[in-house]
């Protein structure tokens, strides 16, 4: 770590528990609530005074959730569907049946007119398991106020991992064989595409197959540099046990460049599955499992991506948020689903929301 | 008793390791079974025919790893085990299977499902064990694996084509990969072990060299045959006859190296399949029975085993299972083998109805699946159920015996026959007089 670097601390100081496994989440605008995309539904946990509610379900899991305007929720399913729901009338407004197969991420742009959801079935496409080719778009873009298909656009799947830009002019979408696309959002045209191989395992040991490839990414906030996460190769995938992951990419380069990535010495084992950008563009916070090591949830420096701070949830993350004044961190997620009752009686609750003062 | 003597002696000895080494590591690969002289040599249909009418032969798709039944044969749909998947009608009348099977639910009435297995091991290692031998260990003695006795009891030990053939182009496989190494024929003897093939398996040289005629090639053979003859009178040796066997066997590998090539294959047939290694290998197995061979046993390493990642890798690997059975069950049917050739896909045990924090089921055996068709079995019929949520097996509880004695059965061979072991305790091909499972039996 460079001497300039200053170090920070991150402090547990509230935590709530939902019914089921959280896979995405989305904190409130007055960040006394979040928006909790859930095995069994869409929840709204609201903090002071605690409550929580279910607002409504997908045929599936729930894979993601955004903010809209005017007290709109989108979310996205394993079912493959969009839906648009108006929390303050408890009215469910719009299904959009977007894919196929289900929806791996899904976006809203930061001005919250566009929709992005990604899709892909991994499919063997050759004796070593390389993925087919797309049966349906795998990236596609709606408008958030109708809901109408703006673009569909072409990637590899499964495409796993998606965002738009803050200046609202890009989308890009990682897939499991590490492939970045950047379209330009104006015309639908590539404005980039390169591979890493890092976040990809071909199972030597145990699957002869690929597992892994990009889990989250977000645009810097000038827009040009992409962070990428996940988890390095194995050579057994099943292990769970690749390097904590994340590359900045400059991917406006004729050529993408390779920023910087995970410091040695500075990772664990883990799949790591959320990325959130500083409000002040200070640091970035990364989340995930802990499969090896002693962190699932760093902060790290922007600009010399030293890792500033480090904490341990004791559950699997998948998402995490800042507030807006940049000072807390929401981290939610997952703890191991419970052995079921013989009557399938609720189970003990295992989604976590937890807040963490940042020191 | 009514068995084949017994050539061979007691598992472990010197004899068996140079088995092992030529038939169980060492195998042969598709690539490089692209002799030209031996070309064409299967492409009659006499030689079909002939196989044809050999008698009953096995198929099994060992899905090692162990697949969730959630995601096949048991979904439980609108509960908190079922997993992010659907469950879809099948052409049973009520019988659901998982959205990843379409192609299964269009041939239910061709297969026999027991939802109810209950089995002891909970580690790969033991569970394959006991799957593929049918029972738990008895050290020191090694029970022959399941296509050792199928190739011992229907087996057409004359055949230049290997009887019991293993296809899985994974060198590793971890708890596979140890129980790969051990000895498979137990005390039915090494000549009873596996062929290896599939990917880069290979026998090198396989070949005869140019430089070597035919005709020399048979003198040396002859020549070498009768020094090795009157070497084994001489001395009474079990290794020289065990040598002898081994270059028989090579030599009948030789004359059917075509059959190993993924390459000679119809490529609409290669097509039908998938590209997938397991599905190339299925389909090769189909080849390997219709020209001869009495078990196949087809795997792909273990990747079934999801600890982490368990939908994302269902949803590969599940799809390309549901095509696999499809297109092998309906190309037997098509080709009237279907009758004779019992077709079964299982692993070790099952998976959890829980999912643990990295997203993955884990080892299961107190309540799982597998499914079987062709020989003897009953299509149409799903034995045995487990609760609302998949922990317990509320009906049909059939443990690795009972499994093992159905499968017997359905091949015409008696499950309670003791093996003729001198010096050797009382064995049973199936013990504790297990009964098979009517239901699923014709």
């Amino acid at each position: 770590m460079s001497e300039a670097t200053k170090t920070l601390t991150l402090k547990k100081t509230q935590d709530w528990k939902l019914p089921t496994s959280v896979l995405d989440a989305a904190l409130a605008d007055d960040e006394n609530a979040m928006i909790a995309g859930c095995m069994d539904g869409v929840y709204r946990l609201q903090f002071e005074p605690h409550q929580e509610e279910l607002l409504y379900q997908h045929e599936s899991y729930v894979s993601s959730v955004g903010l809209l305007k005017e007290n709109q929720i989108v979310s996205a399913g394993y079912d493959g569907g969009l839906r648009w729901f108006d929390v303050e009338q408890r009215k469910l407004l719009r299904t959009t049946r977007a894919h196929d197969f289900w929806s791996w991420d899904m976006s809203v742009s930061a001005d919250r007119s566009r929709i992005a959801s990604v899709t892909g079935q991994y499919l063997a496409g050759s004796y070593k398991y390389e993925p087919q080719s797309e049966k349906e778009p795998s990236l596609k873009v709606f408008a958030a106020d109708s809901g109408d298909l703006l673009h569909q656009l072409p990637h590899i799947p499964s495409t796993q991992a998606v965002a738009i830009s803050p200046d609202n002019r890009f989308v890009a979408a990682g897939n499991l064989m590490g492939e970045v696309r950047v379209f330009d959002l104006d015309n639908g045209q590539m404005a980039a595409n390169w591979t890493t191989p890092d976040f990809t395992s071909w199972g030597i040991i145990k699957s002869h197959c690929y597992l892994g490839g990009i889990f989250d990414l977000q645009f810097t906030p000038d827009s040009q540099s992409l962070l990428l996460c996940g988890m390095g190769p194995m050579r057994d995938p099943m292990a769970g046990n690749g390097r904590q992951l994340w590359q900045r990419w400059d991917w406006k380069k004729e050529t993408p460049t390779l920023l910087d990535q995970t410091h040695q010495g500075q990772s664990g084992e883990g799949l790591m599955e959320t990325l959130a950008i500083h409000p002040r563009s200070e640091h970035f916070a990364m989340g995930g499992r802990l499969r090896g090591g002693d962190w699932n949830l760093a902060l790290f420096d922007l600009d010399s991506g030293d890792r500033i701070a480090s904490a341990k949830t004791g559950f699997r993350i998948t998402r995490v948020q800042y507030t807006a004044d940049g000072k807390s961190l929401f981290v939610a997620g997952t703890q191991g689903q419970p052995k079921p009752k013989k009557d399938d009686s609720p189970l003990p609750p295992f989604g976590r929301v937890e807040r963490y003062e940042i020191g | 008793m009514n068995q084949r003597p017994n050539t061979s002696s007691t598992c472990g000895s010197p004899e068996h390791a140079v088995h092992r080494r030529l038939f169980l590591q060492g195998s042969m690969a598709a690539g490089a079974a692209s002799v030209a002289s031996f070309n064409g040599l299967f492409s009659i249909p006499a030689a079909a025919e002939q196989a044809k009418r050999q008698g009953k032969k096995c198929i099994l798709l060992w899905l090692c790893g162990a697949p969730s039944q959630f995601e096949t044969w048991d979904p439980k749909p609108g509960t908190s085990t079922s997993g992010p998947f659907r469950a879809i009608p099948t052409n049973l009348p009520g019988i659901h299977i998982s959205q990843l099977m379409p192609r299964c639910a269009t041939i239910m009435d061709k297969l026999a499902v027991i939802r109810s297995m209950k089995t002891e091991p909970s580690e790969h290692f033991q569970g394959i064990d006991v799957l593929t031998r049918g029972d738990k260990p008895r050290p020191p003695f090694t029970r022959p694996i399941l296509g050792s006795v199928i190739a011992q009891q229907l087996g057409d030990l004359d055949s230049p084509v290997p009887q019991f053939v293993l296809l899985d182009p994974c060198p590793e496989g971890n708890e596979f990969k140890a129980f790969k190494s051990g000895n498979w024929a137990g005390w039915l003897g090494a000549e009873y072990g596996p062929v290896r093939a599939g990917g880069k398996y290979s026998i090198p040289n396989l070949g005869r060299l140019d430089s070597i005629s035919e005709l020399d090639h048979q003198d040396r053979e002859t020549l070498r045959a009768f020094l090795s003859r009157k070497y084994e009178n001489d001395r009474r040796s079990e290794a020289a006859s065990s040598h002898n066997a081994a270059f028989q066997r090579v030599a009948g590998l030789m004359s059917c190296a075509p059959l190993f090539d993924l390459d000679q294959l119809p490529p609409a047939d290669r097509e039908r399949y998938g590209p997938g290694a397991f599905a190339q290998h299925a389909l090769q197995a189909r080849h390997l029975i219709e020209n001869g061979s009495t078990f196949v046993m087809v795997a792909n390493g273990m990747p079934w085993d999801n600890h982490v990642f368990q939908h994302e890798m269902h949803q590969m690997l599940v799809p390309e299972l549901d095509n696999v059975l499809f297109q092998l069950i309906t190309d037997l049917e098509d080709r009237g083998l279907l009758e004779d050739t019992l077709v079964i896909a299982m692993g070790e045990f099952g998976r959890t109805p829980w999912l643990n924090e990295a997203r993955g089921r884990d080892h299961y055996p107190n309540a799982w699946s597998m499914a079987m068709s062709g020989a003897g079995i009953r299509g149409g019929v799903v034995h045995g159920a487990t609760d609302k949520l998949g922990r317990n097996v509320v009906e049909g509880h059939t443990d690795n015996r009972q499994l093992f004695a159905t499968i017997f059965r359905a091949l015409g061979i008696e499950p309670d026959q003791e093996y003729d072991l001198p010096g050797l305790p009382t064995f049973r091909r199936v013990e504790e007089d297990a009964q098979a499972v009517e239901e699923v039996l014709l």
